[in-house]
């Protein structure tokens, strides 16, 4: 009697206690792919954080759900987070921020070979069918400027590549990219190949002459590192997650190599490391690629095997870089040393290290040169009391001067033909919405131009007459000033612009040098 | 009659010399990307937003509009929230200002 009276209640407990656990795991498994499709591709595939915070059980520990939830809503000001509200129900907020509060960070989820072979893509099949000459009217495929539109989302509709005539200044062109076009690079030996990297680490190849893409490959879950070789054959691809990089066929985007990014970091610690930037340069046959945590800078010879020459002890985490010298010299960010290392790429060892203010971050970097002097200009988040710009004699290797602006700088920009080197004013106040003008020959801010939005990423045209300006987060524009009076000349709508690359940079290397600096290469 | 009809243009009159002096297009351009161009964007919001443009929208529309939320007879949760922070100048100049702009 007992038997058969408890045993319908062990059946149902049986019965349910799987169900129960299964409706669990399908919630999880749920809430997962709800962050992974909203929030990922600026937080990081492995809760990690990339753009935007890490949100995981221990950076969200003890935070309130309320508070969270108005976040996630509302969004938040002054930073690229949208208000998520009327696009995911009220249910999946509470769902994904309680989700969030239990998982911890993920290691490393891997991205394999198999996995980017899998995700090749090709849009155009046969492209000698493409048109052999650009389908609108341009003089020079130099004065097309491409801006990465990040879309408000960070995906969707409004994200795309966004490509300018710099001369009329009218789109040329708009290739959606499905999550937010970071990185634009060209092709140096072919004009009409563009390459554009997201943050979820796909890449596009564009043909420039009909705009569209023609084929893309998913590279890893998140980074933007992306550099192409001077013969325009690979490029060379690297991640934050998982910590990766791979060098790919640049004309069929097919994978060759991946490169596990670990090594001994300037503490004598093995670390598995971030990919910082990736670059190609006019001298060499070689690619540099910075491991952040590592603090290495590796240079890959483009011949078989693809060997690797390991720089170690250049800085605690590294982040991007620029090129000197016909691009035998490497000018590198460390943010945690506040120091530039640069690198001479042909002896592959540091040259020595300068002064950098204060959390550099020299965004592409500038090199003007100024009365027989090459002066390399580098920005800096200045999350400390001194928001400076360094400038450096790229010669001597010593600090020039380094020049007080208003606030953290992330990118500046200049031009042979141009008066002013722009840096962007990036504090989290109305100072935003500005850029200050640096003159060349005096070393102190000119001009400050309120552009609006959140303005970042200052590019000059190719002929160095304009200069554009993203009027990014809610700001909605790319701004265009005439670069001598610095009248505003043009506004461009597109949504949450960042990044902005003129095609030019394939010519003159570094913004501010000359073309004829790119020819004394070897 | 022709009193009467008077005084009503004056008291227009006064209405709306009241609402130009009163709303300062500046302060409205502050206001709102401050405040409305988190979700509305300022010349235009994203396409997939749930959210309408206010450029170019009829001035007095958006005055009444955003009133209707601060007192609630026109119900929002966020907007309920948010229209409750603004002061009847924090509305006059926001409404002045996305009615300027060319969307």
């Amino acid at each position: 009697m007992k038997i058969t009276k408890s045993l319908p209640l062990s059946v149902l407990t049986a019965l349910l206690l799987p169900l129960a656990n299964f409706a669990i795991a399908d919630e999880g498994q749920k809430m997962h792919q709800l962050y992974e499709d909203n929030c990922a591709s600026c937080h990081g595939s492995d809760h990690g954080g990339y753009l935007a915070p890490a949100l995981n059980a221990d950076t969200l520990k003890g935070r309130s759900p309320t508070a969270l939830r108005t976040i996630v809503m509302a969004g938040s000001f002054d930073t690229l987070m949208p208000p998520f509200y009327g696009k995911l129900t009220d249910d999946e907020i509470r769902g994904v921020i309680k989700h969030l509060q239990n998982t911890p960070k993920l290691p490393n989820p891997p991205f394999t070979i198999d996995d980017m072979k899998a995700s090749l893509k090709v849009y155009v099949a046969d492209e000698s069918k493409l048109p052999s000459k650009p389908a609108y009217a341009i003089d020079n495929m130099d004065d097309v400027i491409g801006v990465a539109a990040r879309g408000k989302y960070g995906r969707g509709e409004g994200s795309r590549a966004i490509f300018i005539n710099s001369k009329t200044h009218q789109k040329i062109g708009e290739v959606p990219t499905g999550t937010a076009a970071h990185i634009i690079d060209y092709n140096p030996a072919n004009p009409r190949w563009a390459y554009v990297k997201t943050d979820t680490a796909e890449i596009f190849k564009v043909d420039l002459y009909s705009m569209q893409a023609v084929r893309s490959i998913k590279t890893g879950w998140n980074g933007p590192g992306m550099g192409v070789s001077r013969d325009g054959k690979y490029i060379m691809a690297g991640s934050f997650v998982p910590h990766n990089a791979v060098i790919l066929n640049a004309d069929t985007l097919e994978p060759l190599k991946t490169f596990e990014l670990e090594g001994i970091d300037p503490d004598g610690k093995q670390v598995s490391s971030d990919s910082g930037m990736i670059i190609g340069t006019p001298f060499d046959d070689i690619f540099a690629i910075a491991l952040e945590n590592a603090g290495q800078v590796w240079v890959v010879d483009l011949k078989d095997g693809f060997p690797v020459t390991r720089i170690t002890d250049v800085g605690h985490h590294l982040h991007d870089a620029f090129l000197t010298h016909g691009g035998r010299k490497l000018m590198i960010a460390s943010y945690d040393d506040s120091i530039v290392a640069a690198i001479d790429l042909k002896d592959r060892k540091i040259i020595k290290k300068l002064a950098a203010g204060c959390v550099p971050h020299v965004g592409g970097g500038s090199a003007v040169v100024v009365d027989g002097r090459t002066l390399g200009f580098g920005t800096n988040f200045g999350d400390c009391d001194k928001t400076v710009v360094s400038v450096w004699d790229l010669d001597k290797m010593e600090v020039v001067k380094q020049i007080p602006v208003s606030g953290g700088t992330e990118s500046p920009a200049a031009h042979a033909n141009a008066p002013y080197v722009a840096v962007d004013i990036i504090s989290k106040d109305r100072r935003a919405r500005t850029v200050q003008l640096i003159d060349k020959k005096t070393l102190e801010v000119a001009k400050t131009l309120d552009v609006g939005g959140h303005a970042y990423f200052p590019e000059y045209s190719a002929d160095g007459k304009f200069l554009y300006v993203s009027a990014g987060y809610s700001g909605d524009e790319v701004v265009v000033y005439d670069s001598t009076s610095l009248e505003k000349v043009a506004s461009i709508s597109m949504e949450s612009p960042a990044g902005i690359f003129s095609h030019g940079r394939v010519r003159y290397m570094t913004r501010g040098l000359s073309p004829d600096e790119i020819k004394g290469a070897n | 009659m022709k009193r009467l009809l008077l005084s009503g243009l004056l008291t227009l009159c006064f209405a709306t010399a009241d609402n130009v002096s009163a709303a300062v297009i500046y302060a409205g351009q502050a206001r709102a990307a401050a405040v409305c161009s988190q979700c509305h964007g300022i010349k235009n919001p994203s396409a997939e937003a749930p959210f309408p443009p206010l450029a170019g929208r009829d001035e007095a529309y958006l005055q009444t509009a955003l009133k209707q939320y601060r007192d609630k007879t026109r119900k929002s949760d966020i907007m309920n929230a948010i229209a409750g922070s603004l002061s009847d100048a924090d509305i006059a100049n926001v409404a002045a200002y996305y009615a300027k702009l060319k969307p």
